[in-house]
């Protein structure tokens, strides 16, 4: 979702309306709304050894990170870090795969593209927590044991597959199927069309995809949280440990899985950007 | 006519005479075949770990149950017993409450802030990391976007503190945490951007000459945003209405976390039944909750054809 | 006669054979029959929605044909894919590849035949230099002005070596100043290849400036394909008479009548043909001047005059007026009704 378009360049001089004031003031307070909560947390991790979980901050330390490392109540942590980052790649591998051949496919019109459509439709409004019961209910009724990387990936994949199906369209409508057309005149074969043409024009897009993928997967919770089995996701220790922890750790953990997403979603957008530059021509030996 | 479409100036190919015999190409898939292989895995997923589980808790929904197992059956009473508790038309009413509410603020905040966006702001960069802004917490997790607002609005949380640091109240406000205020809080939070997105890819379809052109014509600020901007953006509000409503009906997390104890949601009413392991009642809710929320989908789908919108 | 018959001298580049294109019920293209001789520039001409586009399309292989064949160099190239027809097509949008230079935008045709990079990169680099872009080959097709990616895009159209270059509105997007320098290009280019080019177009000017075989279209159908003299002296049909402009179609005795508007002059009824109005409009366009009239039948007419012509006898709007012209240079059009 990008908000695009070439707007008219307007005169910087032209007076601007009372309405822009307004809706600026309401546009800052907004962002405050939106990060301001996010920040405290991040502050109250930092909290000094004897601190609490509200303010003031007593001294300033990293005992709560620390905390998260040593054997006892975090010792899961870890652990279901990895699993989580595992999970999320693999989410992210099949999701881009399946969107971007999808969204290829969607370009024509098919019999039973409607249906389709409407499944991904549907797949993406469900009450979240009754897809994992739906699966839930199946494995249980074939007497199959959920586990994180069948089920609970399956239910994933319900959820990031509509999502990417739906930003793929959006990719192929800013792409002008001319370019597929010259390919085909200097006689490059379907695949090196693919290949050399349509997958690095839309290279850009299909990554903001992936990172899409990844981090849904990274943070999911309502989705996995009947199927995943024995061995839990972060979110899913994180939210076991809402009720039972009462110290700053869990914000440290919150502060450090945060610092994960803005990782990469920074990286990708970095990435991106780069490649954009490059294709605008970052200034090359003529 | 089509004789006289033969041109002036080429001498006529002689009587009788047919064109060459065409090459024949060589074997290609038909374009629905290609179309059907490219959405095949697609749709593999999407049929079995969607519809056939939902169509599992439809038929399970229909079984009988009782402490040791579920048995294959086709009785109603799971649906009837479900009908004819008050505390399910309470515990709708409550979560639609909250939908109603939250659907009102998102879209109040949602439409201006990409009114703002698309409209106000004129360099595309400012407009890119503002919207970036807006966006990029939608990518952190929901659970510690929810948890983040214990310690700001807690008794003793940073907004009570600051107050009465500024000597606006006496006593610590009590109702911010652990309330249905608490609750609506963070949804607003959590899904306002759901808004924002699909309206802002709406007003920036709009050729800004048709709001220099109704102001030209007279048209007032108000009215231009009523009778121009408004329908032109129908289609992206309905598509985050029906993204935040879905999301407020379907949610149990923020509930059970910010309400205290003093709402339920459907889905954890629901997730209740699934611990005990009483699916078949558990079936019957949720394909209550399904039929319910299809209905009201379908109804604000009325509004926008959301493939036309999405594939073009 | 199923094959092309070796010792006879090939007189057609490119043959349409009742090539139709049918778009669900709606027909873009009707049965259209035309032949390019051999080493000719050819224009499309026509209003937009004529189907011009369409036909180029079908010629390139980009549409499939719903009826009838298409031959290129005696060869019926109806169902074979775009690149092994011996066509190569400039797009109007110039769809230069957006992550390739240019010398890789030149280079990928034979990238795509598995030719070397040092080999490609070469003979990208002769083309390069045959558009005179040979000194901004490494820059990003981004980085280019508008009539340089029409270069890249033409050089990289040409390293295929095809029989015949299809171009859909080469210089609808340059500004009017580079246009003709372009079009005189365009010209030297296909006298030096000598090979046919296919040149779709809106603009009657580009089409008279360029054209050996000029084909005019309008609702699927060709109207008339002949010399641009040709179908400016003798237009075949009043829409043909309209629309490459400079004519008056008027009533005449025996049906409508094209007299070019510079034949006509204004003058006092007498033996020769005229006809009676008052004047529109009077433009002032440098070497002459443009008399709009409304004549009886509340149709326009227009007198092009010699500048000094005007200005030793200068009327003004709202005059009455008498348009003469000669018996000989009024030329008879169709009737309406034959037309359909």
């Amino acid at each position: 979702m990008m908000v695009g378009g070439a707007r008219r360049a307007r005169d910087p001089r032209e007076k601007r309306p009372w309405t822009f004031y307004a809706l600026a003031t309401l546009m800052g307070a907004f962002l405050l709304f939106l990060y301001g909560p996010m920040a405290v947390i991040y502050i109250l991790s930092f909290q000094g050894p004897d601190g609490g979980v509200t303010f003031p901050m007593v001294g300033f330390s990293t005992t709560w990170f620390e905390e998260i490392w040593k054997p006892g109540q975090m010792a899961n942590i870890p652990v279901a870090f990895w699993r989580s980052v595992a999970l999320a790649s693999i989410v992210c591998g099949i999701t881009v795969v399946v969107a971007v051949a999808a969204g290829l496919g969607f370009r024509r019109r098919f019999p039973g593209s409607g249906v389709l459509f409407y499944l991904a439709v549907a797949s993406l409004v469900m009450p979240s927590l009754l897809v994992g019961f739906g699966i839930g209910l199946g494995f249980r009724l074939f007497d199959w044991k959920p586990d994180l990387f069948t089920s609970a990936l399956a239910a994933q994949l319900t959820w990031t597959l509509p999502f990417g199906l739906f930003a793929m369209f959006a990719v192929f409508n800013r792409f002008n199927r001319a370019y597929e057309e010259a390919a085909t005149d200097l006689g490059a074969s379907a695949f090196q069309r693919l290949r050399w043409v349509t997958l690095p024009i839309l290279a850009p897009g299909i990554i903001g995809v992936a990172m899409g993928a990844f981090t849904l997967s990274y943070d999911e919770y309502a989705r996995s949280t009947l199927v995943a089995g024995n061995r839990n996701t972060l979110p899913l220790e994180i939210y076991a440990l809402i009720s039972s922890s009462t110290s700053p750790t869990l914000f440290a953990i919150g502060t450090l899985t945060t610092a994960v997403s803005f990782l990469v979603i920074g990286g990708t957008l970095l990435f991106i950007r780069r490649m954009q530059r490059r294709r605008a021509g970052a200034a090359r030996p003529a | 006519m089509s004789a006289s479409a033969e041109p002036a100036t080429a001498a006529a190919r002689p009587a009788g005479m047919a064109a060459p015999a065409r090459r024949k190409r060589r074997f290609r898939l038909a374009p629905r075949a290609i179309s059907w292989l490219q959405v095949g895995p697609l749709a593999f997923i999407l049929i079995t770990f969607f519809a056939l589980p939902t169509a599992t808790f439809l038929v399970v929904s229909f079984w009988d149950y009782d402490r040791v197992g579920i048995y294959p059956d086709f009785m109603l009473d799971n649906y009837v017993e479900l009908l004819t508790t008050p505390a399910t038309y309470r515990v709708y009413l409550s979560s639609l409450k909250f939908a109603f509410i939250v659907w009102g603020v998102t879209l109040f905040l949602g439409f201006n802030i990409a009114h703002f966006l698309v409209f106000h702001v004129r360099s595309s960069a400012v407009r890119t990391a503002l919207f970036l802004a807006c966006a990029i917490p939608f990518w952190t997790s929901g659970i510690i976007r929810t948890i983040a607002w214990i310690p700001f609005l807690g008794r003793n949380g940073a907004f009570n503190q600051t107050l009465m640091g500024a000597g606006l109240i006496e006593a610590p406000l009590d109702f911010l945490l652990f309330s249905p205020f608490a609750v609506i809080v963070t949804y607003i939070h959590l899904f306002t951007l759901l808004m924002i997105g699909p309206i802002a890819n709406s007003l920036s379809k709009i050729d800004p000459a048709l709001l220099e052109a109704a102001r030209d014509a007279g048209a007032s600020r108000w009215r231009t945003m009523v009778d121009i901007v408004i329908p032109l953006s129908k289609t992206g509000i309905a598509l985050g209405s029906i993204l935040v409503f879905t999301q407020v009906m379907g949610d149990f997390f923020v509930v059970k976390a910010m309400s205290g104890g003093q709402s339920a949601s459907i889905v954890s009413a629901l997730a209740t039944e699934i611990q005990a392991m009483q699916y078949p009642p558990a079936s019957a809710s949720a394909m209550i909750l399904v039929v319910f929320v299809a209905l009201m989908v379908a109804g604000m789908m009325r509004v926008v054809d959301v493939r036309k919108e999405l594939v073009r | 006669m199923d094959h092309p018959v070796p010792h006879l001298e090939r007189r057609f580049d490119v043959e349409l054979v009742a090539a139709t294109k049918r778009y669900g019920g709606v027909v873009a293209v009707d049965r259209v029959s035309l032949r390019i001789p051999r080493a000719s520039y050819c224009c499309l001409l026509g209003p937009s929605g004529c189907g011009k586009t369409s036909t180029l399309r079908m010629i390139a292989g980009h549409e499939t044909v719903s009826d009838g064949d298409i031959l290129i160099h005696d060869e019926n190239v109806t169902d074979l894919a775009p690149a092994e027809r011996g066509t190569a097509m400039m797009f109007q949008s110039y769809a230069l590849f957006p992550h390739l230079s240019c010398l890789d935008n030149v280079a990928f045709s034979l990238k795509a035949r598995g030719v070397p990079k040092a080999q490609r990169h070469a003979k990208a680099m002769e083309y390069l230099a045959l558009v005179h872009m040979d000194r901004l080959s490494h820059r990003m097709p981004a980085e280019l002005s508008g009539g340089q990616q029409q270069r890249v895009a033409l050089a990289r159209a040409l390293i295929t070596e095809p029989r015949v270059l299809l171009l859909d509105e080469p210089l609808s997007a340059l500004d009017p100043f580079l246009r003709t320098r372009v079009r005189e290009e365009l010209k030297r280019l296909q006298r030096e290849l000598g090979i046919t080019f296919i040149h779709v177009t809106h603009s009657q000017d580009e089409a008279m400036a360029l054209a050996d075989l000029m084909v005019v279209m309008d609702e699927g159908r060709i109207r008339q394909a002949a010399a641009p003299r040709e179908v400016f002296e003798r237009p075949a049909d009043s829409f043909v008479a309209k629309f490459i402009g400079g004519h008056n179609v008027l009533n005449g005795p025996d049906g409508l009548i094209a007299v070019r508007a510079d034949r006509c002059r204004l003058g006092a009824p007498g033996d020769q043909p005229h006809i009676a109005g008052r004047i529109a409009a009077v433009e002032y366009l440098g070497t002459t001047v443009r008399l709009a009239l409304t004549v009886g039948d509340g149709e326009g007419a227009s007198i092009l005059l010699p500048d000094e012509l005007f200005f030793a006898n200068p009327v003004q709007m709202g005059e009455e007026a008498v348009m003469v012209w000669r018996e000989q240079d009024s030329h008879p059009l169709d009737l309406p009704a034959a037309a359909e």
